[in-house]
C-alpha cells in the first residue's frame, strides 16, 4: 500500500471553548479514497479540517500531512501545504469583494506564476465545468446558495490538489443540485489517481451520491471506522 | 494605589496596542519589499483597487475642498496684507499653510473619511464571514494579500492627493479669490515658487507618505480585530477613524516641530 496522505496519531485536541473533542483519537487516509466523516453538530468535523490544515494544533499527539508533521512545521512550510489542499466550505466562504471569477481564480494568481488572462481563461472553464451558468463578473453575494457551491468547488479544483475537503456540502441543496456537485466533485477526483477526498456531514446526505469508500464517524472523542 | 493599578494597565493596554500596530506596518514593509514576487498577480490587482478607490475617486471631494481652503487662505490673506505693504507676501503665506500643513493633514482626514472607514469595515465583514479564514485555508497571508496593498495603496493616493490638494489649492484660490485683485497671475505664481524651497516639499511629502501609512495600518489593524460579531465592524471602526486622527494630528506635530522650529 502507498503511503498515507492524512496520518493522526493518537491526537488530544479541544474546541476554542476548552471542550475537549478528541482524546487519543487516530486516523489513517490513502490518496485514491473518498472518505466520509459523519458526526453530529460540534463534534469536530470542523475542527478536524482545521487540524489537517494546520490552523489548530493538538495538544497531544501528531497530525502528519504529506508526510510532514503539521504541529513542527513552520508557518511558510504549512502554507505550502495548504496549496495542496482544496477546501469547499458549508458556507461556501466566497470572497465578497470579488468577482465570481476572480474567486476562482484567486488560489492561482496567488500562489503561481501564470498570467491574468490565462488564470481567469483557466476559471472560465472550471466554472463551466462545474456547471456554473451565470454571470463571471458578478459578485457572488446575491448568488443563490446551489451557485456559490460550484463557485467554491471550482475554486477548490482551482490549483489541481492532491487533497479535496467538502464541509457538509449537501447542505441546502436539493437532490438535483447535489447530483450536479457531486458528479463535478467525483469527476476530479476520478480523472487524476491517487487523490483523496474527504466530505464531512452532520447527516451523511452525501453518502449515495458519492458512494464512500470508507466512512467514518466520531465517537466517544474517537474516529470510528464504519461500513 | 487603585491610581497606580489603573494606570498601570492603560499604559499596559496601550503599549500592546502600539506593538500590534507596528507588526502590521512592519509586516505591510516586509510584504512590499521582501515579497514582492509571491502572489504578485493577486496582491497588485488589491493594490490597484485600493488606489483607485481612495486616490481616484477622492478626486472631486479633495478639489471641492482645495479649492474652497485657496479661496478662503487667499482672501483672508488679501484682506489683511495690504494694510501692511505686503501683497508680496502672499505666495509665502501659501507655502507656509497649504503645503507645510492643510495639504497632507486635509488629504489625510478626507482619505481617513472615506477610505479608512472602508478598510476598516471591509475587512471586518470579511472577518465575521469567515474569509480571512478561509484565505488562510487557502494557504494565503491575509497580512500579505489583505493588508499589505491596502497600506501600500493608502500611502500611495494620500502622497498623490496631497500635491493635487496643493496645487488646486493654491491656483484655484487665486482664479476665485486672488484675480482681479491689485496682483498679477504671473507674479502670484512665481511669489509661490520662489517661497517653495527644498524642505516645504520635502517635509509635505514625508508626511503624506507617512499619513497614508498610518491610515492604512491603523484602519487594517482595526478592522482585523473584529471576531464573530457584526455589531463590532461599527465600533471598531470608529476607533480606526479616531485612532488614525489621533496619530496622523501627533505625527504632524512632530514633524513640524522637528523642521520648523
Amino acid at each position: 500500500m502507498t503511503d498515507p496522505l492524512i496520518e493522526i496519531k493518537e491526537i488530544t485536541c479541544s474546541s476554542g471553548d476548552g471542550r475537549k473533542v478528541f482524546e487519543k483519537a487516530s486516523l489513517t487516509l490513502f490518496g485514491g479514497e473518498k472518505v466520509l466523516v459523519t458526526a453530529p453538530v460540534a463534534s469536530g468535523k470542523s475542527l478536524l479540517l482545521k487540524l489537517i490544515a494546520g490552523l489548530v494544533k493538538p495538544e497531544e499527539g501528531e497530525v502528519r500531512v504529506f508526510g510532514g508533521d503539521i504541529t513542527r512545521l513552520s508557518d511558510s512550510e504549512l502554507k505550502s501545504i495548504r496549496k495542496r489542499m482544496g477546501f469547499v466550505f458549508q458556507d461556501t466562504t466566497l470572497i465578497s469583494n470579488l468577482k465570481v471569477i476572480e474567486n476562482v481564480a484567486l488560489p492561482v494568481m496567488y500562489h503561481t506564476d501564470m498570467t491574468f488572462d490565462a488564470s481567469m481563461e483557466r476559471s472560465r472553464l472550471l466554472l463551466e465545468d462545474a456547471g456554473f451558468t451565470g454571470d463571471l463578473w458578478a459578485l457572488p453575494g446575491p448568488l443563490p446558495l446551489f451557485a456559490k457551491k460550484e463557485v467554491a468547488a471550482a475554486r477548490a479544483v482551482s490549483l489541481g490538489p492532491e487533497i479535496l475537503l467538502c464541509e457538509n456540502i449537501a447542505e441546502g441543496l436539493t437532490e438535483s443540485e447535489m447530483e450536479k456537485t457531486a458528479s463535478f466533485i467525483l469527476k476530479y477526483h476520478g480523472h487524476y489517481g491517487g487523490r483523496l477526498l474527504i466530505l464531512t456531514s452532520s447527516t451523511a446526505a452525501e453518502a449515495p451520491f458519492f458512494k464512500p469508500d470508507r466512512r467514518i464517524t466520531i465517537e466517544g472523542r474517537r474516529f470510528v471506522e464504519g461500513r | 494605589m487603585r491610581l497606580f493599578s489603573f494606570l498601570g494597565r492603560l499604559v499596559i493596554e496601550r503599549l500592546r496596542v502600539l506593538f500590534s500596530v507596528l507588526e502590521i506596518a512592519s509586516s505591510a514593509v516586509w510584504s512590499a519589499v521582501f515579497r514582492f514576487n509571491q502572489g504578485r498577480n493577486a496582491t497588485l490587482s488589491v493594490l490597484f483597487k485600493q488606489v483607485y478607490f481612495t486616490g481616484f475617486e477622492a478626486i472631486p471631494i479633495i478639489s471641492w475642498i482645495a479649492l474652497i481652503l485657496g479661496l478662503i487662505v487667499v482672501t483672508q490673506s488679501l484682506s489683511i496684507l495690504p494694510r501692511f505693504g505686503g501683497e508680496g507676501l502672499i505666495g509665502e503665506i501659501m507655502v507656509w499653510v497649504i503645503v507645510r500643513e492643510a495639504g497632507p493633514v486635509f488629504a489625510s482626514v478626507i482619505v481617513i473619511a472615506r477610505s479608512g472607514t472602508a478598510i476598516a469595515s471591509e475587512l471586518g465583514s470579511m472577518k465575521v464571514s469567515k474569509e480571512v479564514w478561509s484565505l488562510e485555508m487557502m494557504g494565503i497571508d491575509p497580512l500579505h494579500y489583505l493588508v499589505m496593498p491596502r497600506v501600500i495603496g493608502t500611502a500611495i493616493s494620500v502622497f498623490v492627493l496631497t500635491f493635487y490638494f496643493e496645487a488646486v489649492s493654491i491656483l484655484g484660490g487665486y482664479l476665485l479669490a486672488g484675480f482681479g485683485k491689485n496682483i498679477a497671475f504671473s507674479a502670484y505664481i512665481s511669489n509661490v515658487l520662489g517661497a517653495m524651497g527644498f524642505v516645504e516639499a520635502g517635509v509635505s511629502l514625508l508626511k503624506s507618505v507617512l499619513f497614508g501609512f498610518i491610515i492604512g495600518t491603523v484602519c487594517s489593524y482595526h478592522g482585523l480585530l473584529v471576531e464573530k460579531s457584526i455589531t463590532q465592524i461599527p465600533q471598531e471602526t470608529t476607533k480606526a477613524v479616531i485612532g488614525s486622527l489621533r496619530l496622523v494630528f501627533l505625527i504632524d506635530a512632530v514633524i513640524t516641530f522637528i523642521f520648523f522650529m
